[in-house]
């Protein structure tokens, strides 16, 4: 049941066009970092460029864009093309399905970003594995916490994408700038702190203890689980005509 | 057997009210929810799949309420009118899902039975994407009968299919039922509700209008004043003709229309034919002014 519910739900996340697409930002941040090797740079600045280029490109750009897209189609682009009636039809707890589409969403999304932002790192560095795998490990764990919260939002709104966008762009790039209060509830600080913790080597700064982090996001992601299920629970379908 | 009961059920979504204070019972055997468009007939039957929360009233499965309870899956299957399938699976993937998703124990054999049920054996292997409308409606009923399950809830399954894929369905439906099934379909098309149902439910605006027995509703159908409106060589020579027919209640002629009223519909397809040849007009053309299936409903309501 479970194995059928996981691979319904990855077949219907692969088969979007736009799933395919963000492989391609992927390359995107391994190319960006094959080409700073260019310049010859000394070791120093080439540990500092790629540091920023994967904590300015792959945390905070790619894993939120990633996450957003896949983790409001998981439930939602069933919910909006009517065919979570036939899975909603089954005697199944809401629990369940919840969770078993979290674990794949999460899972995609993080085979989307964290290889390309590791390679990135190797290729930045020639070859220094620290900062890409502290990085990548970020992201996997990071990615729950945006998965789950975009997930939740796709049973909140039907404008689940672009609110998500919203709060990536408003709430994490301009407010979490802004005023350094907000940062505890980030997400994305979440993430550059356990890639801080996990030895960026200088090349990471956080502002956020990697502890702190993990409690927090693991308060948010658990909440954002308990408002998925209530929410599919009570998922009302009318059907399109009277 | 089982049965699901409706009680003082009322849907609205805002402030318009999509089914207002319905109560009825089904049980075993095929019923017919007849109704035309957006009189609430999915909402009703949303409700009673468990898919919608009555505003109020209760609607129950077997003594228990359907709203927020997954369990009755395992009673209950459900065909929604909506055609979006998952396009990516084929129609054995589909049925082969939902068979697993009910934790069958041997799925594949449900499935295959299922499949074999709705004469889909051929086609079971291509994307449910390529699939014509009838082929779609037949998978979904699959999928909803896969579990085996003793109550049927269709919404419009009739719609798109051909003549024989509807005879065929009709057909299934009737086995189904006479299995002990409680069956209950939707339509807009009184003749699939007719040839089908042991009952049938009438429901317009969001109001049960008739139920019971289909013959007695079909007789207040046909009983009521009918409208023609007639084109011929010479409407006025026609008209006089036709006052002369006891059962032609009223002529109208007006811009050039000549409208005719009669409470038998029979008797003036008949005596038309004759009236004009008496009046030496060319009939042109003679069309029910009214038949559409709203204006039976709301003669039936008004009564």
């Amino acid at each position: 049941m479970i194995a059928t519910l996981a691979s319904v739900t990855l077949r219907g996340l692969l088969n979007r066009r736009r799933t395919l697409l963000l492989a391609l930002f992927g390359v995107l941040i391994v190319i960006i970092a094959a080409l700073s090797r260019l310049s010859d740079p000394s070791d120093a600045d080439a540990l500092e460029f790629t540091g920023r280029l994967l904590a300015d490109f792959g945390l905070a750009v790619l894993l939120p864009l990633v996450a957003v897209i896949v983790g409001t189609a998981a439930i939602g682009s069933e919910l909006e093309d009517g065919t979570i009636i036939y899975l909603l039809a089954k005697p199944i707890p809401r629990a369940t399905i919840v969770a078993v589409k979290l674990v794949v969403a999460w899972l995609l999304v993080a085979a989307l970003v964290a290889p390309a932002v590791l390679l990135a790192g190797l290729v930045g560095t020639s070859g220094q594995a620290d900062l890409g795998v502290a990085n990548a490990v970020a992201i996997a764990v990071a990615g729950l916490e945006y998965t789950a919260v975009f997930l939740a939002l796709s049973l909140l709104t039907s404008r689940a994408l672009v609110v998500g966008l919203a709060y990536v762009v408003i709430w994490e790039g301009v407010i979490g700038g802004l005023f350094e209060g907000t940062r505890i509830i980030s997400i994305r600080q979440h993430a550059l702190a356990i890639a801080d913790a996990l030895g960026g080597e200088g090349a990471v700064t956080a502002e956020l203890a990697a502890g702190s982090a993990l409690i927090v996001g693991g308060v948010i992601t658990a909440l954002a689980l308990v408002i998925a299920v209530r929410r599919l629970e009570r998922v009302e379908l009318r059907g399109e005509t009277g | 057997m089982s049965t699901l009961a409706l009680r003082g059920v009322s849907r609205w979504y805002g402030n318009v009210v999509a089914v207002n204070d319905v109560s009825f019972e089904v049980g075993a055997g095929i019923t017919g929810l007849l109704g035309p468009n957006g009189a609430g007939k999915t909402t009703l039957l949303h409700m009673m799949a468990g898919f919608l929360a009555p505003s109020a009233g209760e609607v129950r499965l077997d003594h228990s309420p359907t709203w927020r309870r997954p369990a009755i899956y395992r009673l209950v299957g459900f065909v929604p009118e909506r055609e979006a399938v998952h396009p990516f699976l084929n129609g054995r993937q589909f049925v082969l899902a939902s068979a697993r998703l009910q934790g069958l124990d041997d799925a594949e054999g449900a499935a295959e039975r299922a499949i074999e049920m709705v004469d889909l054996r051929e086609s079971a292997g291509r994307a449910i994407g390529g699939y014509s409308k009838g082929m779609r409606q037949r998978i979904k009923v699959a999928a909803a009968l896969v579990h085996d399950p003793p109550v049927l809830i269709l919404d419009e399954p009739f719609n798109g299919m051909d003549p024989r894929q509807r005879l065929h369905m009709m057909d299934l439906l009737r086995r189904m039922a006479a299995e002990g099934r409680t069956i209950l379909f939707s339509s807009h098309i009184l003749e699939e509700v007719e040839r089908l149902s042991d009952r049938v439910l009438v429901v317009v605006a969001g109001r049960l209008a008739a139920s019971g027995d289909f013959r007695r509703i079909r007789r207040l159908m046909t009983d009521r004043p009918h409208r023609f409106t007639v084109r011929s060589s010479d409407d006025r020579a026609l008209a006089r003709e036709l006052l002369e027919h006891a059962e032609v209640e009223a002529v109208e002629l007006r811009d050039g229309t000549l409208t005719v009223r009669t409470g038998d519909y029979g008797a003036l397809t008949r005596a038309i034919a004759p009236a004009a040849r008496r009046a030496g007009a060319s009939l042109l053309e003679l069309r029910p002014a009214d038949e559409s299936l709203e204006s039976v409903f709301s003669y039936l309501v008004r009564r």
